[in-house]
């Protein structure tokens, strides 16, 4: 027997509900998606979808843009090097650490 | 603007490392430094955000030259004291009063040579960006609730806490005061793996959510155990004749003590392996326990041991280095 394959979207928000989750508006929503800041799925509609991780990341670009004035570009920038030192901090840990 | 405990406890040029004569450029670079090294997105320690808050704040008032001048006539408590009040006579009548901390803010190097001279934004740097430091506490920013950011600090463990799991208290110092988790540690926990709790990371503005905090844990050397993820390592010390001729030992491990079978003909570097008795896995199967066999001989020998040795080197035709 055949089953379809279907995306389950339980904890995704729409762009409406991740705009107010955020306190943000849909517009900077959807140009944040276009610098590939945010990430979202698209449905056959074309409605964006956010998982709900990416209301955290939005909590980072807010901070980091009024932390420092940065502009959205830069705050792409930005996280994509936080990103990168936390993965190279962890490596790091895991190779200092004792034993063998 | 509220005005935070922080700002009364500590001095603002204090805070932001330069002295009561810096100029606002110097003041400006200043805090861009410390702004860069403890924003809470950049530095995870938990104690990051409360300094990066006394920073902007300190920011917030020396980086105005009016509030700046205020704040070295009056001293902390510049916001309670009227608009039109005069320095002078402020600090007469505080003198009168007998009141402490007058003669800091008499000290402030001149209140009056502010004010001319700095009319420029310099460099063009948008003032209002810089402002905007105090997530959401700047009324009219219009920032909105923003959510909290994930703080991460590291917890040491011994390899017994790892093994069997437990609580453990740890205390945050908090602005409102030092905080004290019960810490849950899952049985089997390795070096590197962070503990989440949830909700007690930075805190998140106009009711936006709170970010988590991370323990990540970090497994403190200890004298018996070497430690490889789940597997432990421990020395296995035996006479040559107990190498030699097999025996059966006491190894410890921290269930408690587990009997060893040491095979005849076993050499210093072998591993013999108690299965599972590692650390344990929460969703697999428990490391493994290697006791690493060691030769160790006597120091000394008495009469009798030199003379059997001295027969066994000349019965045997044993060549260790035999290729």
């Amino acid at each position: 027997m055949a089953y379809a394959l279907v995306l389950v979207r339980s904890a995704s928000l729409n762009l409406e509900a991740f705009a107010l989750a955020t306190g943000t508006h849909p517009d900077l929503v959807r140009r944040l998606v276009a610098l590939g800041i945010l990430d979202a799925d698209r449905d056959a509609a074309g409605e964006l979808w956010f998982a709900a991780s990416q209301v955290a990341i939005m909590g980072r670009v807010q901070r980091l843009r009024a932390g420092f004035g940065l502009n959205y570009a830069a705050v792409g920038l930005v996280t994509d090097l936080l990103d990168r030192i936390a993965v190279l901090e962890a490596a790091l840990r895991e190779a200092r650490r004792p034993g063998r | 603007m509220p005005g935070g405990p922080r700002a009364d406890r500590h001095d603002f040029y204090e805070i932001l490392g330069v002295p009561r004569t810096a100029t606002q450029d110097e003041i400006q670079q200043a805090y861009r430094k410390l702004a860069r090294q403890h924003h809470p997105d950049v530095n995870k320690d938990p104690g990051a955000e409360d300094r990066f808050k006394e920073i902007s704040e300190a920011y917030d008032v020396l980086s105005d030259p009016q509030t700046r001048r205020r704040y070295d006539a009056f001293g902390p408590d510049f916001r309670q004291v009227p608009e039109d009040v005069d320095p002078e006579a402020f600090q007469r009548s505080r003198a009168r009063a007998g009141a402490a901390g007058a003669g800091q803010a008499r000290g402030a190097g001149g209140a009056g040579g502010f004010g001319t001279g700095l009319g420029g934004d310099p460099g063009g740097i948008d003032i209002e960006d810089l402002l905007g430091g105090i997530f959401g506490g700047r009324a009219g920013r219009g920032w909105g609730p923003i959510s909290g950011a994930d703080q991460e600090a590291e917890l040491e463990l011994t390899v017994e806490e790892a093994f069997q799991g437990g609580h453990r208290s740890v205390t945050l110092e908090r602005p409102d005061g030092r905080r004290t988790l019960d810490v849950r540690i899952p049985a089997g926990v390795t070096n590197g793996q962070r503990i989440r709790l949830a909700g007690q990371g930075g805190r998140g503005t106009e009711g936006a959510p709170n970010g988590d905090l991370y323990f990540v844990v970090r497994i403190a050397p200890h004298p018996r155990y070497r430690i490889d993820g789940r597997d432990l390592y421990v020395d296995l010390p035996l006479a040559p004749w107990e190498a030699a001729l097999g025996t059966s030992v006491a190894v410890e491990t921290p269930r408690g003590e587990m009997k060893v079978k040491v095979p005849p003909g076993t050499s210093t570097g072998k591993r013999l392996r108690l299965r599972h008795h590692g650390l344990p896995h929460p969703r697999g199967s428990a490391g493994h326990l290697y006791a690493e066999v060691k030769i160790v001989v006597p120091a000394k020998l008495t009469d009798e041991e030199r003379r059997l040795f001295e027969q066994l080197a000349t019965v045997s035709t044993f060549d260790p280095r035999r290729r």
